[in-house]
């Protein structure tokens, strides 16, 4: 199996379980306060990797501002996905449709930094997709 | 359809979910082109900076709402926030490394957006939720897509 196979797969394990966890924080404090915390681990986090690792500091501009640029969409994206459930979206609704989101990195990927998909790994990212979507969808009550 | 209806014809969630879709959809992207240049600890390092300005406005809005004042609970509710906080951190590095390590950003976007698969187990395992056909559908799906992925 591939390096950056097994990463993808521990990033997707470490994510999941933070479905459940998230979701035992929002049975106690709003999803606003659940969401500063969540935050503040961040900090923590990179204060452990500033103690504990040497990261290599030579890095060029436009990567930087990338990087920067990531841990900004990344949190926004949460916040925005907080505010869709919170502005009387239906929940399985609006997470099916934020699914959706791989498709945009694919697009991108494709047309501006010219990655080439075989027709394996197309089928495996829509069949991703879709699946994602299919996961966010919420059994009918019973009865 | 009421007037309200009509005079806001798309619905707020909707907006926020494209802005969503737009936002992480970007993300994954920047992500791809960083990692050409950088190793995943220093793009935690540079992540959290980004993250800084939302954490500050956020910081200010809980403040100001008085949110969550008395309730109980509360402090297990702030543990389970944090420890999703370092579960997540510990997956955007294992997710940029995988960018490092050569994964296209058009297949490793899609491979980790199958997130849910692993809450679904474990709140079936755990929480002893109940699954619908859909999602049962969406968790062998998940696993072919994998495959499929892996080839």
């Amino acid at each position: 199996m591939h390096a950056w196979l097994i990463y993808a797969i521990v990033a997707l394990v470490l994510w999941g379980v933070t479905g459940v966890t998230q979701k035992l924080s929002t049975n106690s404090i709003s999803s606003e306060r659940s969401f500063l915390w969540f935050c503040w681990a961040m900090v923590a986090l990179s204060a452990a990797v500033l103690l504990g690792t040497r990261p290599d500091w030579h890095v060029g501009a436009t990567v930087a501002v990338c990087s920067i640029a990531g841990g900004a969409l990344n949190g926004l994206g949460a916040w925005t996905s907080f505010r869709a459930l919170e502005s009387g979206g239906k929940a399985s609704i609006v997470i099916s449709l934020i699914s959706l989101y791989p498709l945009l990195t694919v697009l991108l990927a494709v047309l501006l930094l010219g990655e080439r998909l075989t027709g394996m790994q197309l089928a495996g990212a829509m069949a991703a997709i879709v699946a994602a979507i299919l996961l966010s969808l919420e059994p009918a009550p019973q009865g | 359809m009421s007037e309200a209806d009509r005079s806001r014809r798309v619905p707020l969630w909707l907006l926020w979910s494209v802005a969503t879709i737009l936002l992480w959809g970007t993300w994954g992207f920047v992500s791809k082109i960083a990692s050409a240049g950088m190793d995943a600890y220093i793009n935690q390092l540079l992540y959290t900076a980004g993250l800084l300005p939302l954490l500050v406005f956020v910081a200010y809005q809980v403040n100001r709402s008085g949110a969550d004042k008395g309730r109980a609970h509360r402090g297990r509710g702030v543990f389970w926030a944090f420890l999703t906080g370092i579960l997540g951190g510990v997956g955007n590095l294992a997710f940029f490394q995988a960018l490092v390590t050569g994964g296209k950003a058009s297949v490793v976007a899609p491979v980790t957006a199958l997130f849910p698969m692993v809450t679904v187990l474990l709140a079936l395992a755990f929480l002893r939720e109940r699954l619908g056909k859909v999602q049962w559908a969406g968790l062998t799906l998940a696993f072919v897509a994998i495959y499929l992925l892996s080839a």
